[in-house]
């Protein structure tokens, strides 16, 4: 009976918190993913790191707001924000034009190039005509997914809802290549033991109209104020030292890539 | 297994939120399962049809459809009607409700037919002869159809619960911190996702176990009187 109580009470105070406040503070909520690292990912002890979280909170002290870090799942982060869960991500979210159609984004804030990934001895090239009819795997709804359909018709794409699920594949086997982030392939594949014998093939690929100008924060659309005090921000920490010392902490090589 | 001990109590947590969302999603569906098994044995053709709309309806759209839809369309759509009245500026639906909500509705419908049926193997005759004694309705629902409910029910609500516990894993893709979210969130972080993975089967399983001990205990009691086979 007393389970019962308690139960019953427990249900009851999840809906009251879930339904029932209203909020109207002041804080900045930012949505982020917590799964892919070194731009994201969650400590033992719960609190997030990274360069996309550290970057966000020097975004945040640079506009002199409060902010509250809120997790979410990659596949729900746009429908999410729509939904006015947070009012920005900052999650490594590549500006293309299939987004812009949804949400609005500041400028870039790094822009690192992608890169195919395979064995050593792979046998074939980085091209349309040596990847024909290959297995290439790729995480499900990024730039990369668009740039494989345009560029490589004739290659078959394996899509995962994660890169570390793309990783897991790539090591056992069952696909031939895997095309991702520069970065992300060397942190968190080939540097690591399961990357024994695998090596990029190929150059760095870049189409603009997939992958766009980098990695951007993505607002609801027509939220401009917001847009114009984080693209002063990200200029500002630019300028005052704030990014390369973040920049350092993560990677040996400057990130943000060229032009503005 | 360094990182597992260190990563281990928000793997507890989870476990903690995968519980509380099972116990409440079945507190939901066993009141939503009475009611619909209620309309559907009514007299009334109104209910009768309202109850019957609800099971078929119900169970034929997948949970995660479902959920998704409440979750993200349902916050939409309370938002716009928000702006559009000018009543409420922003009111969140939590993961926990929406899960609690959606998993509860759909289990509603299981549990319904689970009451029907279980209502179907009381003979007629008990029910008729309790009124023939003079007891009232609420004294014939309780002396002679809950006992006898509860045992006719049992073992299909224990299948509903066994398949709920594992239904709530799907709550983690709205980014309820539960045990898979936190499982996997843990294995993408330290780049372990197969131990991870391994980690959160064991805990299903010590949870399903449990479950089948106090399942078992329930219908040993509920069983009292009745000889075995």
């Amino acid at each position: 009976m007393r389970f019962k109580i308690l139960a019953t009470a427990l249900a009851l105070g999840a809906f009251a918190l879930g339904l029932g406040t209203a909020q109207a503070d002041e804080k900045l909520r930012i949505g982020v993913e917590g799964a892919y690292p070194p731009f994201s990912w969650k400590e033992a002890d719960g609190t997030l790191k990274g360069f996309d979280i550290d970057i966000a909170l020097a975004l945040c002290e640079k506009m002199g707001r409060e902010c509250d870090l809120v997790e979410q799942d990659w596949d729900g982060i746009i429908p999410a924000l729509l939904a006015k869960k947070y009012d920005a991500i900052v999650a490594s979210m590549s500006i293309t034009e299939e987004r812009k159609k949804r949400v609005d984004f500041t400028d870039k804030y790094y822009n690192t190039p992608a890169k195919f990934v395979a064995k050593e001895d792979a046998g074939f090239d980085a091209t349309p005509a040596g990847l024909k009819g290959k297995v290439v795997g790729v995480q499900r709804g990024t730039i990369h997914q668009c740039y494989m359909e345009k560029m490589f018709p004739d290659t078959e794409l394996k899509l995962y809802g994660t890169q570390e699920e793309v990783f897991l594949d790539l090591g056992a086997g069952r696909i031939d290549a895997q095309i991702s982030d520069s970065i992300q392939a060397l942190e968190g594949f080939l540097s690591k033991d399961e990357g024994k014998g695998y090596a990029f093939l190929g150059g760095d690929q870049f189409d603009l109209e997939c992958h766009g100008e980098g990695a951007g924060i993505a607002l609801r659309k027509g939220e401009d104020d917001l847009r114009s005090s984080f693209n002063a921000a990200i200029q500002a920490i630019r300028d005052d030292g704030t990014y390369g010392k973040i920049n350092e902490k993560y990677f040996d090589f400057d990130i943000f890539g060229a032009g503005t | 297994m360094d990182t597992v001990i260190a990563y281990m109590p928000s793997i507890i947590d989870g476990t903690l939120m995968t519980i509380a969302l099972a116990v409440c999603s079945i507190l939901l569906s066993v009141v939503l399962g009475l009611l619909g098994a209620w309309a559907k044995l009514s007299g009334s053709r109104v209910a009768q049809n309202i109850g019957g709309a609800y099971t078929t309806l119900i169970r034929g759209v997948p949970d995660l459809v479902l959920m998704l839809l409440l979750f993200f369309g349902g916050q939409t759509l309370l938002n716009q009607l928000g702006d559009a009245t000018g009543l409420w500026g922003y009111v969140e639906i939590n993961q926990f409700a929406a899960g609690v909500l959606t998993i509860g509705f759909i289990f509603g419908a299981y549990m319904t037919e689970t009451f029907r049926g279980a209502y179907l193997a009381i003979p007629r005759g008990q029910i008729e002869a309790g009124i023939a004694c003079g007891m009232n309705g609420g004294l014939v629902f309780g002396r002679i159809i809950w006992p006898q409910l509860v045992r006719y029910a049992l073992p299909s609500f224990g299948n509903n619960w066994l398949v709920l516990l594992k239904t709530t894993a799907l709550v983690s893709v709205l980014g309820l911190q539960e045990l898979v979210y936190n499982s996997f969130t843990a294995g993408r972080s330290t780049r372990q996702l197969f131990t991870f993975m391994f980690v959160a089967l064991v805990m299903y399983l010590v949870l399903t176990a449990v479950s089948d001990v106090g399942l078992r205990w329930l219908d040993r009691k509920y069983s009292a009187g009745v000889r075995r086979a």
